[in-house]
Protein backbone atom coordinates (compact mmCIF):
# COMPACT_ATOMS: atom_id res chain seq x y z
CA UNK A 1 0.00 0.00 0.00
CA UNK A 2 0.83 3.61 -0.59
CA UNK A 3 -0.21 6.59 -0.03
CA UNK A 4 -2.76 9.58 -2.30
CA UNK A 5 -2.03 12.85 -3.01
CA UNK A 6 -3.84 15.88 -3.93
CA UNK A 7 -7.04 15.26 -1.78
CA UNK A 8 -7.82 17.57 1.22
CA UNK A 9 -9.94 17.06 3.98
CA UNK A 10 -12.34 20.55 4.31
CA UNK A 11 -14.75 19.59 7.34
CA UNK A 12 -16.06 17.31 9.26
CA UNK A 13 -18.60 16.94 11.03
CA UNK A 14 -20.60 14.36 13.41
CA UNK A 15 -23.94 14.52 15.24
CA UNK A 16 -25.94 12.36 17.54
CA UNK A 17 -29.24 11.39 18.74
CA UNK A 18 -29.93 13.02 22.29
CA UNK A 19 -31.06 10.06 24.52
CA UNK A 20 -28.29 9.35 26.78
CA UNK A 21 -27.85 5.65 28.14
CA UNK A 22 -26.24 5.66 31.41
CA UNK A 23 -23.60 2.34 32.15
CA UNK A 24 -24.31 2.86 35.77
CA UNK A 25 -28.76 2.08 34.54
CA UNK A 26 -28.40 -0.70 33.04
CA UNK A 27 -30.74 -3.19 34.69
CA UNK A 28 -29.67 -6.09 32.86
CA UNK A 29 -26.16 -6.16 35.15
CA UNK A 30 -26.20 -6.08 39.05
CA UNK A 31 -24.45 -2.88 40.60
CA UNK A 32 -21.14 -4.09 41.08
CA UNK A 33 -21.00 -5.72 37.29
CA UNK A 34 -22.03 -2.42 36.02
CA UNK A 35 -19.13 -0.63 38.51
CA UNK A 36 -16.91 -3.38 36.71
CA UNK A 37 -17.83 -3.30 33.08
CA UNK A 38 -17.58 0.55 33.25
CA UNK A 39 -13.80 0.55 34.56
CA UNK A 40 -12.81 -1.78 31.99
CA UNK A 41 -14.39 -0.84 28.91
CA UNK A 42 -14.16 3.04 29.89
CA UNK A 43 -17.93 3.14 28.58
CA UNK A 44 -19.87 5.69 31.12
CA UNK A 45 -22.50 6.36 28.41
CA UNK A 46 -23.76 6.21 25.07
CA UNK A 47 -26.53 8.08 22.65
CA UNK A 48 -29.61 6.00 21.41
CA UNK A 49 -31.47 7.36 18.65
CA UNK A 50 -35.63 7.21 19.05
CA UNK A 51 -36.79 4.02 16.96
CA UNK A 52 -38.18 6.19 14.17
CA UNK A 53 -34.53 7.90 13.49
CA UNK A 54 -32.19 6.16 10.83
CA UNK A 55 -28.76 6.04 10.35
CA UNK A 56 -29.41 8.16 7.15
CA UNK A 57 -31.13 10.51 10.03
CA UNK A 58 -27.76 11.08 11.40
CA UNK A 59 -25.44 11.21 8.18
CA UNK A 60 -27.87 13.74 7.04
CA UNK A 61 -27.73 16.09 9.90
CA UNK A 62 -23.70 16.10 9.70
CA UNK A 63 -23.63 16.52 6.12
CA UNK A 64 -25.89 19.75 6.17
CA UNK A 65 -23.88 20.58 9.15
CA UNK A 66 -20.53 20.32 6.68
CA UNK A 67 -22.44 21.59 3.92
CA UNK A 68 -23.53 25.05 5.35
CA UNK A 69 -20.29 25.11 7.18
CA UNK A 70 -18.14 25.45 3.73
CA UNK A 71 -20.89 26.89 2.30
CA UNK A 72 -20.54 24.36 -0.36
CA UNK A 73 -23.52 24.49 -3.59
CA UNK A 74 -25.22 20.67 -3.37
CA UNK A 75 -24.58 20.50 -6.74
CA UNK A 76 -20.87 20.90 -6.64
CA UNK A 77 -20.61 17.61 -5.06
CA UNK A 78 -19.95 14.37 -7.37
CA UNK A 79 -19.99 11.50 -4.61
CA UNK A 80 -21.43 10.42 -1.71
CA UNK A 81 -20.31 7.14 -0.22
CA UNK A 82 -22.08 6.09 2.89
CA UNK A 83 -20.08 3.04 5.36
CA UNK A 84 -22.56 1.62 8.00
CA UNK A 85 -23.73 -1.46 8.35
CA UNK A 86 -26.63 -0.68 9.64
CA UNK A 87 -28.42 0.65 6.21
CA UNK A 88 -32.26 2.40 6.66
CA UNK A 89 -32.93 -1.08 4.51
CA UNK A 90 -31.10 -4.04 2.81
CA UNK A 91 -32.18 -2.69 -0.61
CA UNK A 92 -31.38 0.02 -2.60
CA UNK A 93 -27.91 1.52 -0.89
CA UNK A 94 -29.04 4.15 1.60
CA UNK A 95 -26.23 6.46 0.10
CA UNK A 96 -28.67 7.10 -3.09
CA UNK A 97 -31.58 7.74 -0.90
CA UNK A 98 -29.16 10.51 1.19
CA UNK A 99 -28.20 11.89 -2.91
CA UNK A 100 -32.15 12.75 -2.58
CA UNK A 101 -32.45 14.01 1.06
CA UNK A 102 -29.59 16.11 0.72
CA UNK A 103 -30.65 17.48 -3.12
CA UNK A 104 -27.61 16.38 -4.25
CA UNK A 105 -27.26 16.49 -8.05
CA UNK A 106 -28.67 13.39 -9.67
CA UNK A 107 -24.75 13.91 -11.25
CA UNK A 108 -23.46 12.19 -8.19
CA UNK A 109 -22.20 8.90 -7.46
CA UNK A 110 -23.62 7.62 -4.37
CA UNK A 111 -23.16 4.03 -3.58
CA UNK A 112 -22.89 1.95 0.34
CA UNK A 113 -20.02 0.07 1.91
CA UNK A 114 -20.53 -2.44 4.15
CA UNK A 115 -17.46 -1.90 6.81
CA UNK A 116 -17.90 -1.24 10.56
CA UNK A 117 -14.71 -0.47 12.71
CA UNK A 118 -12.24 -0.11 9.90
CA UNK A 119 -14.62 2.58 7.74
CA UNK A 120 -12.41 5.75 7.96
CA UNK A 121 -9.49 4.24 6.56
CA UNK A 122 -11.07 2.15 3.68
CA UNK A 123 -13.58 5.12 3.42
CA UNK A 124 -10.45 7.70 2.47
CA UNK A 125 -8.66 5.28 0.55
CA UNK A 126 -12.43 4.54 -1.29
CA UNK A 127 -13.24 8.28 -1.96
CA UNK A 128 -9.89 9.78 -2.14
CA UNK A 129 -9.25 7.06 -5.34
CA UNK A 130 -12.66 7.81 -6.58
CA UNK A 131 -12.00 11.13 -6.81
CA UNK A 132 -8.34 11.26 -8.50
CA UNK A 133 -9.78 9.19 -10.87
CA UNK A 134 -12.75 10.48 -12.10
CA UNK A 135 -11.27 14.34 -11.07
CA UNK A 136 -14.77 14.49 -9.15
CA UNK A 137 -13.74 17.73 -7.33
CA UNK A 138 -15.94 17.79 -3.94
CA UNK A 139 -16.99 14.78 -2.59
CA UNK A 140 -18.92 13.37 0.76
CA UNK A 141 -17.81 10.90 3.12
CA UNK A 142 -20.65 9.45 5.65
CA UNK A 143 -20.05 7.06 8.18
CA UNK A 144 -22.68 5.95 10.24
CA UNK A 145 -24.25 3.16 12.76
CA UNK A 146 -27.23 2.26 14.99
CA UNK A 147 -26.97 -0.10 17.97
CA UNK A 148 -30.61 -1.13 17.60
CA UNK A 149 -29.51 -4.38 15.78
CA UNK A 150 -28.01 -5.47 19.67
CA UNK A 151 -30.56 -7.44 21.85
CA UNK A 152 -31.33 -5.01 24.84
CA UNK A 153 -30.28 -7.50 27.15
CA UNK A 154 -27.03 -8.67 25.85
CA UNK A 155 -24.91 -7.65 28.49
CA UNK A 156 -22.09 -8.22 26.15
CA UNK A 157 -22.85 -6.15 23.15
CA UNK A 158 -25.91 -3.36 24.49
CA UNK A 159 -24.11 -1.17 26.91
CA UNK A 160 -20.97 -1.25 24.48
CA UNK A 161 -22.95 0.43 21.34
CA UNK A 162 -23.79 4.03 20.83
CA UNK A 163 -25.69 5.88 17.66
CA UNK A 164 -24.09 8.44 15.57
CA UNK A 165 -23.49 9.40 11.85
CA UNK A 166 -20.52 11.32 10.46
CA UNK A 167 -19.59 13.48 7.25
CA UNK A 168 -16.35 14.11 6.17
CA UNK A 169 -16.00 16.66 3.53
CA UNK A 170 -12.94 16.25 0.37
CA UNK A 171 -12.03 18.41 -2.18
CA UNK A 172 -9.25 17.75 -5.05
CA UNK A 173 -6.26 19.90 -4.49
CA UNK A 174 -3.15 19.53 -6.19
CA UNK A 175 -1.04 20.96 -2.82
CA UNK A 176 -3.01 18.30 -0.42
CA UNK A 177 -0.38 16.20 1.31
CA UNK A 178 -0.53 12.50 0.63
CA UNK A 179 -3.01 10.36 2.54
CA UNK A 180 -0.61 6.91 3.81
CA UNK A 181 -2.65 3.90 4.03
CA UNK A 182 -2.58 0.70 4.93
CA UNK A 183 -5.52 -1.63 5.12
CA UNK A 184 -5.85 -5.36 5.74
CA UNK A 185 -8.26 -7.93 5.73
CA UNK A 186 -8.85 -11.72 7.51
CA UNK A 187 -11.98 -13.35 6.74
CA UNK A 188 -11.01 -16.28 8.74
CA UNK A 189 -12.68 -14.36 11.61
CA UNK A 190 -16.20 -13.33 10.57
CA UNK A 191 -17.54 -14.82 13.25
CA UNK A 192 -16.04 -12.69 16.32
CA UNK A 193 -18.30 -10.21 15.56
CA UNK A 194 -21.63 -11.42 13.13
CA UNK A 195 -25.20 -10.59 12.75
CA UNK A 196 -25.75 -14.51 11.52
CA UNK A 197 -29.27 -14.43 10.45
CA UNK A 198 -31.00 -12.45 7.96
CA UNK A 199 -28.94 -12.98 5.27
CA UNK A 200 -29.09 -15.81 1.99
CA UNK A 201 -25.87 -17.75 3.51
CA UNK A 202 -28.31 -18.04 7.28
CA UNK A 203 -31.30 -20.12 5.12
CA UNK A 204 -34.08 -18.54 7.49
CA UNK A 205 -33.95 -14.71 5.64
CA UNK A 206 -36.70 -12.77 7.53
CA UNK A 207 -40.45 -13.83 6.77
CA UNK A 208 -39.02 -17.50 6.79
CA UNK A 209 -41.01 -18.30 9.79
CA UNK A 210 -41.40 -16.03 13.08
CA UNK A 211 -38.24 -14.89 14.57
CA UNK A 212 -37.49 -15.83 17.89
CA UNK A 213 -34.98 -15.56 20.57
CA UNK A 214 -32.20 -18.68 21.02
CA UNK A 215 -30.06 -18.71 24.67
CA UNK A 216 -26.36 -19.05 23.01
CA UNK A 217 -23.49 -20.59 24.44
CA UNK A 218 -23.11 -17.96 26.58
CA UNK A 219 -26.19 -18.08 28.08
CA UNK A 220 -27.73 -14.52 26.51
CA UNK A 221 -31.07 -14.82 24.39
CA UNK A 222 -30.76 -13.26 21.11
CA UNK A 223 -32.51 -13.25 17.72
CA UNK A 224 -30.80 -14.59 14.62
CA UNK A 225 -30.49 -10.73 12.97
CA UNK A 226 -29.23 -9.50 16.58
CA UNK A 227 -25.48 -8.46 16.86
CA UNK A 228 -23.25 -11.36 18.41
CA UNK A 229 -19.73 -10.38 19.86
CA UNK A 230 -16.92 -12.19 20.88
CA UNK A 231 -15.26 -9.66 22.85
CA UNK A 232 -12.31 -12.07 23.90
CA UNK A 233 -11.43 -12.52 19.74
CA UNK A 234 -11.59 -9.23 19.02
CA UNK A 235 -9.57 -8.51 21.83
CA UNK A 236 -7.16 -10.71 21.16
CA UNK A 237 -6.72 -9.80 17.10
CA UNK A 238 -7.19 -5.92 17.98
CA UNK A 239 -3.57 -6.26 20.65
CA UNK A 240 -1.76 -8.58 18.21
CA UNK A 241 -2.56 -7.48 14.50
CA UNK A 242 -3.50 -3.60 15.47
CA UNK A 243 -0.38 -2.26 16.39
CA UNK A 244 2.12 -3.70 13.48
CA UNK A 245 -0.69 -1.76 10.99
CA UNK A 246 -0.18 1.46 12.27
CA UNK A 247 4.09 1.14 12.48
CA UNK A 248 3.51 0.70 8.67
CA UNK A 249 1.81 3.55 8.32
CA UNK A 250 3.99 5.69 10.19
CA UNK A 251 6.66 4.25 8.80
CA UNK A 252 5.33 4.61 5.11
CA UNK A 253 4.97 8.44 5.36
CA UNK A 254 8.66 8.92 6.94
CA UNK A 255 6.76 10.12 10.74
CA UNK A 256 7.65 8.92 14.37
CA UNK A 257 4.63 8.76 16.93
CA UNK A 258 6.08 11.88 18.35
CA UNK A 259 5.85 13.68 14.79
CA UNK A 260 1.82 13.25 15.07
CA UNK A 261 -0.21 15.68 16.66
CA UNK A 262 -3.09 12.74 17.37
CA UNK A 263 -3.62 8.88 17.50
CA UNK A 264 -7.12 8.50 16.96
CA UNK A 265 -8.10 4.72 17.41
CA UNK A 266 -11.45 3.11 16.67
CA UNK A 267 -13.23 3.24 19.94
CA UNK A 268 -13.49 -0.39 21.02
CA UNK A 269 -13.15 -0.53 24.71
CA UNK A 270 -10.62 1.24 27.62
CA UNK A 271 -8.60 -2.52 27.41
CA UNK A 272 -8.11 -2.27 23.92
CA UNK A 273 -7.28 0.82 23.25
CA UNK A 274 -4.70 1.38 26.08
CA UNK A 275 -3.11 -1.96 24.90
CA UNK A 276 -2.52 -0.78 21.69
CA UNK A 277 -1.73 3.20 22.48
CA UNK A 278 1.53 1.96 24.21
CA UNK A 279 2.14 -0.74 21.70
CA UNK A 280 2.20 1.32 18.68
CA UNK A 281 4.57 4.09 20.62
CA UNK A 282 2.27 6.72 21.67
CA UNK A 283 1.95 8.12 24.55
CA UNK A 284 -1.61 8.39 26.13
CA UNK A 285 -2.35 11.80 25.65
CA UNK A 286 -2.13 12.07 21.99
CA UNK A 287 -4.78 9.03 21.90
CA UNK A 288 -7.86 11.14 21.79
CA UNK A 289 -11.26 9.10 23.23
CA UNK A 290 -15.00 9.17 23.35
CA UNK A 291 -15.47 5.96 25.19
CA UNK A 292 -16.74 7.70 28.00
CA UNK A 293 -19.22 9.90 26.87
CA UNK A 294 -20.44 8.17 23.54
CA UNK A 295 -19.18 4.42 23.87
CA UNK A 296 -18.48 2.22 20.88
CA UNK A 297 -20.05 4.23 17.53
CA UNK A 298 -18.91 1.71 15.15
CA UNK A 299 -18.14 3.17 11.47
CA UNK A 300 -18.56 6.52 12.99
CA UNK A 301 -16.24 6.48 15.86
CA UNK A 302 -13.15 7.91 14.57
CA UNK A 303 -14.79 11.45 12.92
CA UNK A 304 -16.92 10.98 16.01
CA UNK A 305 -14.07 11.54 18.05
CA UNK A 306 -11.81 14.26 16.38
CA UNK A 307 -15.58 16.67 16.29
CA UNK A 308 -15.46 15.71 20.11
CA UNK A 309 -12.31 17.61 20.46
CA UNK A 310 -13.49 20.12 18.08
CA UNK A 311 -11.56 22.54 20.15
CA UNK A 312 -8.07 20.51 19.71
CA UNK A 313 -7.71 21.20 15.91
CA UNK A 314 -7.44 24.68 15.53
CA UNK A 315 -4.24 24.50 14.02
CA UNK A 316 -3.20 21.67 11.05
CA UNK A 317 -2.84 18.79 12.88
CA UNK A 318 -1.29 15.91 11.43
CA UNK A 319 -3.45 12.47 12.61
CA UNK A 320 -2.53 8.81 12.40
CA UNK A 321 -6.07 7.24 12.62
CA UNK A 322 -6.91 3.25 12.61
CA UNK A 323 -9.96 1.63 12.84
CA UNK A 324 -10.30 -2.27 13.38
CA UNK A 325 -12.95 -5.20 13.99
CA UNK A 326 -15.97 -6.35 12.46
CA UNK A 327 -14.35 -9.10 9.23
CA UNK A 328 -11.96 -8.87 10.47
CA UNK A 329 -10.80 -6.00 8.68
CA UNK A 330 -8.59 -3.03 9.95
CA UNK A 331 -6.64 -0.19 8.17
CA UNK A 332 -4.82 2.78 9.16
CA UNK A 333 -4.54 6.10 7.58
CA UNK A 334 -2.08 9.36 8.95
CA UNK A 335 -3.20 12.62 7.07
CA UNK A 336 -3.43 16.40 7.93
CA UNK A 337 -6.01 18.01 8.69
CA UNK A 338 -6.25 21.81 7.94
CA UNK A 339 -6.97 24.27 11.12
CA UNK A 340 -10.40 24.65 12.09
CA UNK A 341 -12.10 21.97 9.72
CA UNK A 342 -13.05 19.54 12.92
CA UNK A 343 -16.77 20.97 13.76
CA UNK A 344 -18.09 20.20 17.13
CA UNK A 345 -20.08 17.55 17.65
CA UNK A 346 -24.05 18.57 17.52
CA UNK A 347 -27.31 16.45 18.58
CA UNK A 348 -29.99 15.96 16.26
CA UNK A 349 -33.71 13.68 16.59
CA UNK A 350 -34.28 14.65 13.27
CA UNK A 351 -35.91 12.28 10.53
CA UNK A 352 -35.76 13.01 7.30
CA UNK B 1 9.06 -18.47 33.51
CA UNK B 2 7.49 -20.20 35.87
CA UNK B 3 3.72 -22.03 36.59
CA UNK B 4 4.42 -20.36 39.76
CA UNK B 5 5.04 -17.00 38.07
CA UNK B 6 2.45 -17.71 35.84
CA UNK B 7 -0.32 -17.89 38.77
CA UNK B 8 0.91 -14.75 40.60
CA UNK B 9 0.56 -13.16 37.16
CA UNK B 10 -3.09 -14.80 36.52
CA UNK B 11 -4.34 -13.68 40.09
CA UNK B 12 -3.06 -9.90 39.08
CA UNK B 13 -4.75 -9.86 36.38
CA UNK B 14 -8.15 -10.72 37.47
CA UNK B 15 -7.68 -8.70 40.88
CA UNK B 16 -7.58 -11.82 43.32
CA UNK B 17 -4.87 -12.54 45.99
CA UNK B 18 -2.78 -14.79 44.16
CA UNK B 19 -2.33 -17.26 47.59
CA UNK B 20 -6.12 -17.99 47.04
CA UNK B 21 -5.21 -19.72 42.92
CA UNK B 22 -3.02 -22.56 42.70
CA UNK B 23 -2.29 -24.00 39.03
CA UNK B 24 -5.21 -26.35 39.25
CA UNK B 25 -7.48 -24.03 40.10
CA UNK B 26 -10.55 -24.18 38.04
CA UNK B 27 -10.28 -20.84 36.81
CA UNK B 28 -13.99 -20.28 35.39
CA UNK B 29 -15.47 -21.55 38.29
CA UNK B 30 -14.36 -19.03 40.25
CA UNK B 31 -17.14 -16.45 42.05
CA UNK B 32 -15.87 -13.24 40.19
CA UNK B 33 -14.99 -15.01 37.05
CA UNK B 34 -16.54 -13.29 33.94
CA UNK B 35 -15.72 -12.68 30.58
CA UNK B 36 -13.92 -9.17 31.26
CA UNK B 37 -11.61 -11.45 32.87
CA UNK B 38 -10.72 -13.37 29.58
CA UNK B 39 -9.88 -10.07 28.27
CA UNK B 40 -7.48 -9.51 31.26
CA UNK B 41 -6.17 -12.72 31.15
CA UNK B 42 -5.41 -12.19 27.07
CA UNK B 43 -3.90 -8.81 28.05
CA UNK B 44 -1.35 -10.45 30.50
CA UNK B 45 -0.29 -13.04 28.20
CA UNK B 46 0.51 -10.60 25.60
CA UNK B 47 2.13 -8.33 28.14
CA UNK B 48 4.21 -10.53 30.20
CA UNK B 49 4.99 -13.00 27.58
CA UNK B 50 4.64 -11.65 24.30
CA UNK B 51 2.13 -14.18 23.70
CA UNK B 52 -1.24 -13.85 22.13
CA UNK B 53 -4.16 -16.22 23.27
CA UNK B 54 -7.33 -16.69 21.67
CA UNK B 55 -10.58 -16.09 23.43
CA UNK B 56 -11.19 -20.26 22.33
CA UNK B 57 -7.77 -20.62 23.90
CA UNK B 58 -9.25 -19.47 27.35
CA UNK B 59 -12.42 -21.22 26.77
CA UNK B 60 -10.79 -24.21 25.85
CA UNK B 61 -8.64 -24.23 28.89
CA UNK B 62 -10.12 -25.70 32.80
CA UNK B 63 -7.59 -25.15 35.09
CA UNK B 64 -4.60 -22.19 35.26
CA UNK B 65 -2.43 -24.74 34.09
CA UNK B 66 -3.82 -25.34 30.83
CA UNK B 67 -3.66 -21.58 30.42
CA UNK B 68 0.16 -21.76 30.90
CA UNK B 69 0.85 -24.68 28.86
CA UNK B 70 -0.27 -22.75 25.85
CA UNK B 71 1.53 -19.50 26.74
CA UNK B 72 4.80 -21.50 27.49
CA UNK B 73 4.08 -23.24 24.33
CA UNK B 74 3.66 -20.33 22.13
CA UNK B 75 6.60 -18.51 23.81
CA UNK B 76 8.94 -21.29 22.75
Amino acid sequence: MSAIAGIAVRGIAAAVPTKVALTQDYEFLKPEERARLQKATGIGAHRISPTEQCTSDLCAAAAERVISHLGWQPDSIGALILITQTPDQPIPATAITLQNKLGLPQACAAFDVNLGCSAYPYGLAIISSLMKSLNISRALLLMGDLSRVCALTDKSAWPLFGDAGTATALELDNDAPPIFLDLMSDGSGKDAIIIPGGGLASRRPPGDGPITEEIGSDGIARRPDNLLLRGADIFSFAISKVPPSIHRVLEMGGHSADQVDFLVLHQANKMINDTITKKAGFTPEKAISTLAQYGNTSSASIPLTLCAHADRFSDDRLVTVCGFGVGLSWGSATLKIPANAVLPVIESDAVY
Amino acid sequence: MTIENFVEKFAFAIEVETVSLTADTEFKALPNWDSLNALSVIAMADADYGVALSGEDVHSSTTINDVWKIVSARKQ
